[in-house]
């Protein structure tokens, strides 16, 4: 297992070198001065422009720019913003724990009330409940989430005042040591709900397909022979089983959704990091692109890695490392 | 057997099925008895603003501000010598208490407040007058607004670093800073009204790491609190603040770049004023009643031609044919535009002519135009590129555009880009032309002076990227407002710059005159001691409102 470890995380490395160079190529690439989006504004003096140019190295050549580009992150500098003149790692470091924050919300009330609903569904296959579950799995998945956040928004916040509009609050506790502020809870509810309805549907269909397949095995009536409770039959031989599949669908929404929930960040005002990668494109802010796309690259593989040491778990029978187990 | 076998596990599903329901409902609890226990409104007691911009500013520097966002946050947390007032745009005193110009129209000495302070509790003196227009002009600095202090003499030599010292600044005493001009310069106090002459304490904007970036520190009536970016920031009052402790305790600006939620926001009492009105629901226009504010901003709206390449090029006719063609009465009150424009200056600006006759909406006219430009029902003139910088709004007008030319017989397709795109196919380079054959464009004046528009755009000095992107080029329109910089008479100046206006407009076409901007905001009916500022949304001096929810 160690070595399994230690090889995927050296697998690391290529990963990133080749995201840096893909995304600084498509950056670099891009039409527009990014010394006048530095400078700001229309009809600049050309000496400015020039002096911009000079002082963030953009008159260098491609290559030079590229060299010096890794450089610094192999330094693990990932740059300084054009347009806040301020470290990406500080910008990374004040979005990405909204988003965090938010992602495992979603997945966790997504969990919740995929596997609840999967299971419901599973209990009664044929029936009402199964159908009207497969049902809302079909809608959930097919809402766009910008349109459910602006109904829900509408329902709970404008008609009946139960929650907040929108926003991250502005007197949620800070974390010690690492100084991270929460959200009010309050204002983290509606963006929570919106993005696990979406994937909700997906975890109870898969849960549901789980769940009947594994309920046809031989080695649930062994167990329940042997005297285990029906909870425990249910719970760790039955629904785990089952799980796997479903473990995977949520390992992938999961690294989806800390790459930004992008709509649900727009629509409630959330300070997450999808919202700043789309601003940076938008505004050509060349350096905040490249280290939140590098950062999220980083993010993902580590969370591939942490589904796929889950499984592990999950089935007894998935082993890395060395020989396969009988 | 297998009956039994099957339905066993489905019981035990169900039985944790409803545990799981209940936990959920139970958490579901719990997050709407907390979310009823928490206070929604400050308290009673202090007086806050919330309002909301639709993105972060991209700089708390004074010296680098150069755009409306940062100046909505900036404008509060500094004050420079002389400030503009936001309602009469007259300028008077700020930090200087008075100030005396020499006969020559070149020297101004200003005599400083005694009771200005920074927000870090030191009084301001002119040495930081001095340093602040260093910081200004620096290379350093980079400021893209350096200009506004140029017409000192030596200020130019300084920037370019070919001076240690500014020479036309001195300090006699610690609260006497004179300034002399190259040459007399009529708007040089409006110019130094802008926030990129604004005072700054040396103590802290000296500093490498550039903290001030985030906490910033000025002399205005509020000093910075918190930001938390893409989320708010927050200003509190200064007491000792030389104008008299603001009205609003705090002010708490809110990032919300989505405009329906921004509006939902509102209206559930979360935003105290609102820059962007719901013109689009004629039902929520009506209900909102007194709440929204209208009122004109001094901007204009147009289209460029690039007179550096074809169809343009040489072409005044065609040119006149486009600005006929175009109803901007319909895009005004159909499309939620501005009122149609007759010229470049705005009202409200010294020069401004409402006697110009423009371009009215007359298609008839536009097609014998057409052909006398030598392309009759628009035979052999080739497809238009129309670039624009992507919007939902500004995407409505050009099809609309589109729409109204193609009646005349001229095919116009729509480029649309992102900013960066835009600006690159635009602005071109100083030898070269845009590929922009046309596109839209706004100008908002700094301050109100017609100089400030109609020299940046369309002076042949700001030939190419530094302004006049349309490579327009008139030496009667150049001598016009190169007089009119030096001019004291305001009255004389006003001629010329009417002069100036009616060659480009009525002579040749320099553009497509579409509309003159309006600042549309919502206001809750507690919100007191408003000032509609031609300035802008933003301009309106948030020390003097209150907040008077007892009242509303």
């Amino acid at each position: 297992m160690t070595t399994y470890l230690v090889r995927r995380l050296l697998g690391l490395a290529p990963v990133l070198l080749a995201a840096a160079t893909i995304v600084w190529i498509f950056v670099f690439l891009v039409p527009g001065d990014p010394a006048r989006l530095i400078a700001g504004g229309q009809g600049l003096d050309p000496a400015v422009l020039e002096s911009v140019r000079a002082e963030w190295g953009l008159d260098d050549p491609a290559p030079v720019q590229y060299l010096r580009y890794l450089g610094k992150l192999l330094r693990g500098d990932l740059g300084v913003s054009y347009i806040q003149r301020r470290p990406v790692v500080a910008i990374i470091r004040e979005h990405f724990p909204p988003t965090f924050i938010l992602a495992v919300s979603a997945v966790l009330l997504a969990s919740a009330g995929g596997i609840l609903l999967g299971s419901l569904a599973a209990s009664r296959t044929g029936g009402l409940t199964d159908r009207l579950v497969l049902l809302l799995a079909v809608v959930g998945a097919s809402m766009p989430v910008f349109w459910l956040g602006l109904m829900l928004m509408l329902l709970f916040a404008a008609r009946l005042a139960w929650l907040p509009v929108l926003g991250y609050g502005m007197e949620g506790a800070v974390l010690p040591l690492i100084g991270v502020r929460l959200p009010e809870l309050d204002h983290l509810v509606l963006p929570a709900v919106t993005l696990s309805l979406v994937l909700m549907g997906s975890i109870a269909r898969l849960t549901r397909t789980g769940l009947i397949a594994v309920g046809a095995s031989e080695y649930l009536l062994t167990a329940s022979a042997k005297g285990a409770s029906s909870a425990r039959v249910f719970a760790l031989h039955a629904l785990k089983n089952a799980l796997i599949p479903v473990v995977t669908i949520i390992g992938l929404d999961f690294a989806s959704l800390l790459g930004g929930a992008v709509a649900t960040e727009y629509v409630f005002a959330w300070p997450g990091l999808g919202k700043t990668i789309v601003r940076a494109i938008a505004l050509k802010d060349l350096p905040v692109v490249e280290g939140c796309v590098l950062f999220l690259t980083a993010v993902c593989v580590l969370v591939n890695l942490a589904v796929d040491l889950l499984y592990v778990w999950l089935d007894p029978r998935v082993h890395y490392g060395g020989a396969a187990a009988a | 057997m297998d009956r039994e076998r099957s339905s066993t596990p489905h019981a035990r599903v169900r039985r944790i099925a409803v545990a799981i329901l209940a936990t959920l409902g139970t958490v579901a609890a719990v997050l709407q008895v907390l979310a009823c226990g928490r206070p929604r409104q400050p308290a009673a007691a202090e007086q806050v603003l919330r309002f909301r911009l639709r993105e972060d500013p991209p700089t708390l520097d004074p010296a680098l501000a150069n755009d409306q966002i940062s100046e909505a946050v900036v404008l509060n947390v500094f004050r420079g010598l002389v400030e503009m007032d936001p309602g009469t745009l007259e300028v008077r005193p700020a930090v200087a208490a008075f100030w005396t110009i020499a006969e020559d129209r070149r020297t101004y000495t200003f005599r400083l407040r005694d009771d200005a302070l920074f927000h870090n509790g030191r009084r301001v003196t002119a040495r930081d007058v001095e340093y602040s227009f260093r910081r200004t002009l620096s290379k350093e600095t980079n400021s893209p607004r350096r200009f506004i202090l140029e017409p000192i003499e030596g200020a130019r030599e300084f920037a370019e670093g070919k001076s240690a010292a500014i020479a036309g600044l001195t300090i006699p005493d610690e609260q006497t800073i004179v300034l002399r001009l190259s040459r007399p310069f009529a708007p040089f106090l409006s110019q130094l009204t802008m926030v990129n002459a604004a005072l700054v304490p040396r103590e802290i904007y000296d500093d490498p790491a550039r903290a001030y970036l985030r906490a910033p520190v000025g002399c205005g009536p509020f000093r910075f609190s918190r930001w938390e970016q893409s989320n708010f920031i927050e200003l509190l009052a200064f007491d000792g603040y030389y104008g008299g402790r603001p009205a609003l305790d705090r002010i708490q600006v809110r990032i919300i770049e989505n405009r329906e939620s921004a509006l939902q926001e509102y209206l559930a009492g979360g935003l105290d004023s609102l820059d962007e009105v719901p013109n689009h629901d004629d039902a929520l226009m009506a209900r909102l009643g007194s709440e929204v504010h209208e009122y004109p901003f001094i901007g204009t709206q147009y289209i460029g031609f690039n007179h550096m390449l074809p169809p343009f090029k040489g072409n005044t006719a065609l040119r006149k044919a486009f600005n006929y063609a175009v109803d901007k009465e319909y895009i005004w009150k159909a499309l939620g535009g501005y009122p149609p424009a007759n010229g470049i200056i705005p009202p409200g600006i010294p020069g401004h002519d409402p006697d110009l006759p423009g371009y009215p909406y007359d298609p008839a006219k536009a097609r014998r135009l057409l052909a006398e430009a030598g392309y009759p029902d628009g035979k052999g003139l080739p497809p238009i590129a129309f670039w624009f910088n992507t919007s939902e709004g500004i995407r409505r007008l050009a099809q609309k555009i589109q729409a109204d030319l193609k009646a005349i017989g001229a095919d116009v397709t729509l480029r649309e880009v992102d900013w960066a795109a835009y600006l690159a196919a635009v602005e071109g380079t100083p030898e070269q032309p845009g590929q922009a054959q046309m596109f839209r464009f706004g100008w908002y004046l700094d301050y109100p002076d017609a100089d400030a528009i109609l020299r940046p755009l369309l002076h042949s000095s700001n030939w190419g990227p530094a302004g006049n992107y349309f490579r327009y080029r008139n030496p009667r329109l150049d001598a016009l407002l190169d007089e009119a910089l030096s001019l004291p008479d305001p009255g004389a100046r006003a001629a010329r710059y009417r002069e100036a206006e009616r060659i480009a407009v009525m002579e040749d076409a320099a553009w497509l005159f579409l509309s003159y901007y309006q600042s549309q905001t919502l206001f809750k009916p507690y919100v007191k001691g408003i000032v509609h500022s031609p300035l802008g949304e933003f301009r309106i001096p948030l020390e003097r409102l209150r907040v008077e929810k007892g009242a509303a």
